[in-house]
């Protein structure tokens, strides 16, 4: 069945522009009323499995909060403020090692028509300070800008805040939807790369990776400021010479010296959400290596540091060491 | 295996001639039929009956443990409604993406994930039959354009047992709320018009609620389960074996080592279960 085939409503979303505009890409899908988004997206035993299959989308308002601490598994950038927030929750790829399918308990896409309120809790945040903010982490905003321009929004929002800045990441290589926005300053393009092979077996519909680094080229040659993101670095066979290859093919590509920055994680989650993927999961081997608990309550190889340094040293060919993070 | 519950025996008999259904003569406490790929049950009519013969069906043939790889798993509310609106011309069957229980307000969303050749609507559960006057009088609200007695007690029971896209309701339109005699044939007329849909619909289903099949194989787990039993294993240790065992096989895409020496072994204390279950550790995770 199609993607989006249905759209449900929640009754109080239905005067918003967003909600109007979603509805206008998606004519022929059926519409349900809804009461609250969490009726449907939080029903018990989904299959999020088959529901990627036929994901549906949730046009919902989103109340208080708006806006969340940095998770300690993500890198701060060195920015003291960190928060992120969730203008949309699931994304349209399915890469294997994704940690919303722990998250959630629907596969389904909730995109929160009230955007403003978004926007004015972000200006309430910054009286007390800079801030820098990640709204593209349970989701893909760049991947759906066809359906919600909510990268764009956030990319014109940003560029009149002086003390904020904000990180779109993405796998997208739809760099051309937002193309005609001026570069600034306050916003930073970050896209995860991995090796083709790996992005082939493990990010299912997700673009190739040659297609990211001529979004990417494309960005850097507008003048944006781009940061790549070398996570999960993943165990697969024969590790040192794909990432080798890959850095190879990366910076082949992309002039290093245009390269805001980097940051490198290797495979990591938490011991919760590992536990619940890894059952629902025997389809791929991402779950299946030999594990630890470090931490946190964090899941990670057992030879992670092997794997982080050896791509380290392999980034710092191309980059200044102050230019990578994690 | 798809399970199916009607009301009343007139929408079940068009059912029970074309999938060839038996009546189990065991079951004393509800009408019950089957075949090899199907369990059909008759409620009785309201939401109360409904609720009480889906969990009857699911608790005692459902066997999530005994599936057969492969094997798919759904349960089907079919049987007639009323339709308040005349678009809806006698006999359309639909298939239902929501059910509002008129009583309580609640509202239950089955997940359509697949492709099928109903209509799709909304039915509205009452206690009582709704007939039009009611309706055009305001004395019953309505929220949707259909109308029957069981699905909210049938969807209810049936999501305590499976997953929103494992479970449906069809509903062919029998009347436009102004029945005065309650004609039997009648129902059974427009089961039997859905059928060649109703069979549409069945492929598509059991496409998508196949049972996932597990990564070890029947035989695998049976070695397994002597390891268990011979290493002597606490509930926690049997899980780790089994994980480990697992994801051995998603890692390296090869059968299971030969663990008989395990299965031989009888160990006295636990200690030396805990020793050999080490040993399987690392044989199965570094290998």
């Amino acid at each position: 069945m199609s993607k989006f085939s249905h759209i449900y409503i929640e009754e109080g979303a239905t005067a918003y522009p967003v909600t109007q505009h979603v509805l206008s890409r998606f004519p022929r899908s059926i519409r349900v009323a809804i009461r609250h988004y969490k009726d449907v997206f939080n029903r018990p035993h989904q299959n999020f499995r088959r529901q990627k299959a036929s994901p549906k989308l949730i046009l919902a308002v989103k109340q208080e909060p708006f806006l969340y601490p940095g998770p300690e598994v993500c890198e701060d950038f060195g920015h003291p403020n960190f928060y992120y927030t969730s203008p949309v929750l699931n994304c349209i790829y399915d890469c294997d090692y994704c940690y919303l399918q722990g998250l959630y308990p629907s596969a389904n896409i909730v995109i929160f028509v009230n955007i403003e309120d978004f926007f004015k809790a972000v200006d309430r945040k910054l009286e007390s300070g800079p801030l820098y903010l990640c709204p593209s982490y349970d989701t893909d905003l760049l991947a759906l800008e066809g359906i919600v321009p909510y990268a764009s929004r956030w990319i014109e929002f940003a560029a009149t805040r002086q003390d904020l800045v904000i990180e779109l990441r993405t796998k997208s290589a739809n760099y051309s939807a937002i193309a005609h926005l001026k570069p600034a300053e306050q916003v930073i393009l970050a896209w995860s790369l991995s090796p083709g092979e790996v992005a082939r077996r493990y990010e299912r519909l997700a673009p190739p990776l040659k297609t990211r680094l001529t979004a990417i080229k494309a960005a850097l040659q507008d003048g944006w400021q781009v940061r790549l993101c070398f996570e999960p670095l993943l165990k697969v066979y024969s590790w040192q010479h794909v990432y080798n290859e890959f850095l190879d093919e990366v910076f082949s590509i992309l002039p290093a010296e245009k390269i805001f920055d980097a940051n490198i994680g290797v495979f990591r989650m938490s011991k919760e959400h590992f536990k619940r993927i890894s059952r629902m999961r025997n389809d791929t081997d991402v779950f299946a290596f030999p594990m630890v608990c470090c931490e946190g309550e964090v899941v990670t190889y057992e030879d992670e540091k092997e794997l982080r340094d050896f791509f380290y040293q392999g980034l710092k060919r191309y980059l200044p060491e102050g230019k990578i993070y994690g | 295996m798809i399970y199916v519950v009607t009301a009343l025996p007139y929408e079940a008999s068009p059912i029970i001639k074309k999938y060839g259904l038996k009546r189990d003569e065991a079951c004393r406490h509800f009408p019950l039929y089957r075949a090899d790929n199907m369990v059909l049950i008759v409620s009785g009519v309201g939401k109360l009956a409904s609720a009480m013969a889906t969990a009857y069906l699911l608790a005692q043939n459902m066997k999530h443990e005994e599936a057969k790889e492969e094997e798919s798993l759904a349960v089907i509310n079919i049987g007639v409604c009323g339709a308040v609106d005349q678009r809806y011309p006698i006999g359309t069957s639909v298939l239902i993406y929501k059910v509002i229980d008129h009583e309580t307000g609640k509202q239950y969303f089955p997940d359509i994930l697949i492709q099928h050749p109903f209509e799709e609507g909304s039915v509205e559960t009452c206690n009582q039959v709704v007939r039009r006057e009611d309706v055009l009088s305001s004395r019953v609200e309505l929220q949707a354009n259909l109308v029957d007695m069981e699905a909210s007690g049938f969807f209810q029971a049936a999501s305590r047992f499976l997953a929103p896209h494992q479970i449906y309701i069809v509903k062919v339109v029998g009347d436009h709320l102004d029945v005065v005699d309650f004609n039997g044939q009648r129902v059974t007329q427009c089961i039997t018009g859905a059928l060649e849909a109703m069979d549409e619909l069945l492929k598509q289903v059991q496409k998508v609620c196949r049972v996932e099949s597990d990564v070890l194989t029947p035989d695998e787990r049976l070695q397994l389960g002597q390891v268990k039993q011979s290493l002597r294993l606490t509930v926690t240790q049997s899980h780790q074996l089994m994980d480990m065992a697992r994801r051995y096989k998603l890692r390296t895409g090869r059968s299971l080592p030969d663990l008989s020496e395990f299965a031989r072994t009888e160990v006295k204390v636990k200690a030396e279960g805990r020793k050999a279950l080490e040993k399987i550790r690392r044989l199965l995770l570094y290998e």
